[in-house]
């Protein structure tokens, strides 16, 4: 019977092929959204994730223990020993790479006028085992060890009109909470992912940064990377410890998660995406729905027949729940099919959103790379065909309730 | 006898009505002059307190008249830095720097190596009048010393504080106490002298304290550790050429 109702749903259903393709079209173009928004989030997910451990904070960060307290007040003297701190995180097994930094703010002095900028003292040498390098300098060369000399990102350089060989002189507050001025070389101009390192971020050799901001060997900042395996809050913790143990001194260590509020929320964010995924879907099921039930009262003759003929209500509900259930399975597969596609290919190209976003603080690149999941798309695939298939259930149950004798007042 | 004696008491609870007789131009020009001298060099060093400590920085500085004066720092951290300030300019000489920093609009309002002090604190012209209209609200004892209560409102906006209140020595002339608001009387910074010291028989603050009411748990002490008056000086140590040397 099975057998015979499936073969009568698809007969139905080839009736008018133009309504059931409109009918799929609905899923299929929520189907497709959804994987392509999936795909967008999780590129924004990973990307943001990439960016804020190379740039920002590694994937654990060590600071001193009040930084984050008095990070509004610019507390430049609130430093980590490096030549301490280094050996005690070179003896831990699931170190892959320590680069030391110094993040400061100051001006650029350009014609009588202050333009703001901030500043990032670099071991250019050891940042190698975190940003790739030579692909973000596009013109000139990375600052020498012991040279005043900057790497300027692109766009802060064209909108102070500075090229390389230029000297520009900066200003800052020092580590002794006074102030101080050097001149460096314009050696490099560098063209981050992200779009505020090009608008606001001067980088500097960290050994002229220290001299700059008198701050001895002492750095800001130490950003580690972990080798995989390793459960990074539990690792900062045991850090901290150490640290703690072997110099007596306290820090601040914190995974990059803790300390990046909006990756959080956009990891919480996916979960809503899910949800606004629902709406999407039964969105796309309204259309089924409509269709399903122009469908009942057009074989209003038929189904009192069928009923007349001994057909039970649950029958004629299994009927047009199948119906509905194979344009939902076929809608939702072209649709993920599609958007998996589009997405592959935007994976490759990525989108540029350079204009958008310029301006914008966050940590997010230019041009996104949606990442293709076929684990999401399954998901997105089965999701699709369950609450399509389920909205079909509330038109097919009406077929159930329509009395023969009612039915055959149509013939 | 009593009557020679009841004259001698009134005579002297007379005395701050007598020198209050003076006009408040009058007071405010010798207060002026007794700020400007026609050279000076003094050593001293600034005690900043602000969240996160105590920190000192010490100087030598050089003036002539009321336009012109050169600040270099001797403390490590900031040593060989200049401020030079002629004709109303304020340049900031950085050893690393290869070029002279002039202030300018907001940059004033910096601090001076983080202290209470801005530059534009270092602007101000001695001539008080021409910026300010001046009236006496009354007379107060301060450290024991008699001073008159001046209220001053700036007649444009071109200064840094468009209120100032300040107590002035009714002998010496010297401002033992300063308020410095905004029009509307919140109050911006304020000044009290701590101590003093003399120099070719005129009274000198020794001992200044500056507090910035806008910010927290802020003070500086300005410390004169040695003071001369009209020594003599090479007029070009006050020149752009020469702040680099």
């Amino acid at each position: 019977m099975k057998m015979k109702l499936t073969r009568v749903a698809f007969r139905n259903l080839s009736r008018n092929l133009r309504r059931s393709i409109l009918s799929g079209s609905a899923i299929a173009v929520s189907a497709l959204s959804i994987v392509m928004l999936f795909g967008l989030i999780m590129g924004m997910r990973d990307d943001m994730a990439q960016n804020l451990k190379m740039f920002y904070s590694g994937e654990i960060s060590i600071r001193h223990a009040q930084y984050e307290e008095f990070e509004r007040y610019n507390p430049i003297h609130l430093t980590v020993d490096w030549k301490a701190v280094e050996p005690v995180l070179q003896q831990n097994p699931a170190l892959e790479a320590i680069v030391p930094r110094i993040n400061f703010p100051a001006s650029l002095y350009i014609n009588g006028g202050n333009h703001p900028v901030l500043g990032v003292g670099a071991d250019f040498e050891r940042e190698k085992s975190l940003i790739d390098l030579t692909a973000i300098v596009r013109q000139g060369r990375i600052p020498s060890l012991g040279a005043n000399e900057m790497l300027i990102g692109a766009t802060l350089a064209r909108d102070l009109n500075l090229k390389l060989g230029d000297s520009v002189t900066m200003l800052s507050t020092t580590a002794a909470r006074g102030s101080n001025a050097i001149t460096w070389k314009v050696v490099g101009l560098a063209v981050f992912p992200l779009s505020a390192l090009n608008a606001k971020y001067v980088w500097v050799p960290i050994d002229r940064a220290q001299y700059f901001l008198r701050m001895g060997t002492d750095v800001q900042d130490i950003l580690m990377m972990v080798k995989s395996g390793y459960d990074e809050k539990a690792l900062a913790v045991e850090i901290q410890a150490e640290i703690q143990q072997a110099t007596g001194t306290l820090t601040d260590v914190q995974t990059w998660k803790q300390l990046n509020d909006f990756y959080s929320l956009l990891e919480v964010a996916q979960y809503l995406y899910y949800l606004i995924g629902i709406f999407f879907f039964l969105l796309g099921s309204t259309v089924i729905i409509n269709t399903t039930m122009m469908v009942i009262y057009e074989r209003m003759r038929e189904i009192g027949t069928l009923s007349a003929l001994g057909m039970q209500g649950s029958e004629l509900t299994r009927l047009f729940f199948l119906e509905g259930a194979i344009v939902s399975a076929i809608g939702a597969a072209v649709g993920v099919a599609c958007g998996m596609l589009i997405t592959w290919y935007l994976s490759k190209a990525g989108l540029d959103f350079t204009d958008a976003m310029s301006g914008i603080d966050i940590e997010i690149s230019s041009v996104l790379y949606p990442k293709l999941n076929l684990w999401t798309a399954l998901f997105v695939y089965v999701y699709a065909v369950v609450v399509s298939s389920t909205a079909t259930l509330i038109p097919s149950r009406r077929a159930a309730r329509i009395e023969p004798v009612e039915a055959l007042r149509y013939i | 006898m009593k009557r020679i004696f009841l004259i001698i008491i009134i005579l002297i609870a007379l005395i701050p009505f007598a020198l209050s007789a003076i006009t408040v131009e009058e007071i405010i020009n010798r207060m002026d002059a007794a700020e400007t001298f026609s050279t000076s060099f003094s050593r001293g060093e600034i005690l900043s307190t602000d969240r996160f400590g105590q920190k000192t920085s010490t100087f030598n500085a050089w003036a002539r008249g009321a336009d012109e004066s050169l600040i270099e720092f001797t403390s490590v951290a900031e040593r060989g830095q200049k401020v030079l300030r002629t004709k109303g300019e304020i340049y900031l000489f950085y050893p690393d720097a290869q070029e002279l920093i002039r202030l300018q609009g907001a940059a004033l309002r910096q601090s001076l190596l983080g202290s209470d002090i801005s530059y534009e604190d270092m602007t101000g012209e001695k001539n008080t009048l021409a910026q300010y209209t001046a009236t006496i609200e009354g007379q107060e004892s301060i450290g024991g010393r008699f001073c008159h209560i001046i209220t001053m409102v700036a007649k444009s906006r071109t200064v840094a504080y468009p209120v100032q209140k300040i107590w002035v020595d009714m002998e010496t002339f010297m401002v033992w106490k300063a308020q410095y608001s905004t029009q509307n009387g919140r109050l911006l910074k304020e000044m009290e002298v701590l101590g003093t010291m003399e120099v070719d028989g005129r009274i000198l603050p020794s001992r200044t304290a500056v507090s910035d009411k806008l910010k927290k748990d802020s003070k500086t002490i300005m410390v004169l550790t040695e003071m001369q008056i009209d020594p003599p000086l090479d007029p070009s140590i006050f020149s752009l050429q020469n702040l680099t040397w």
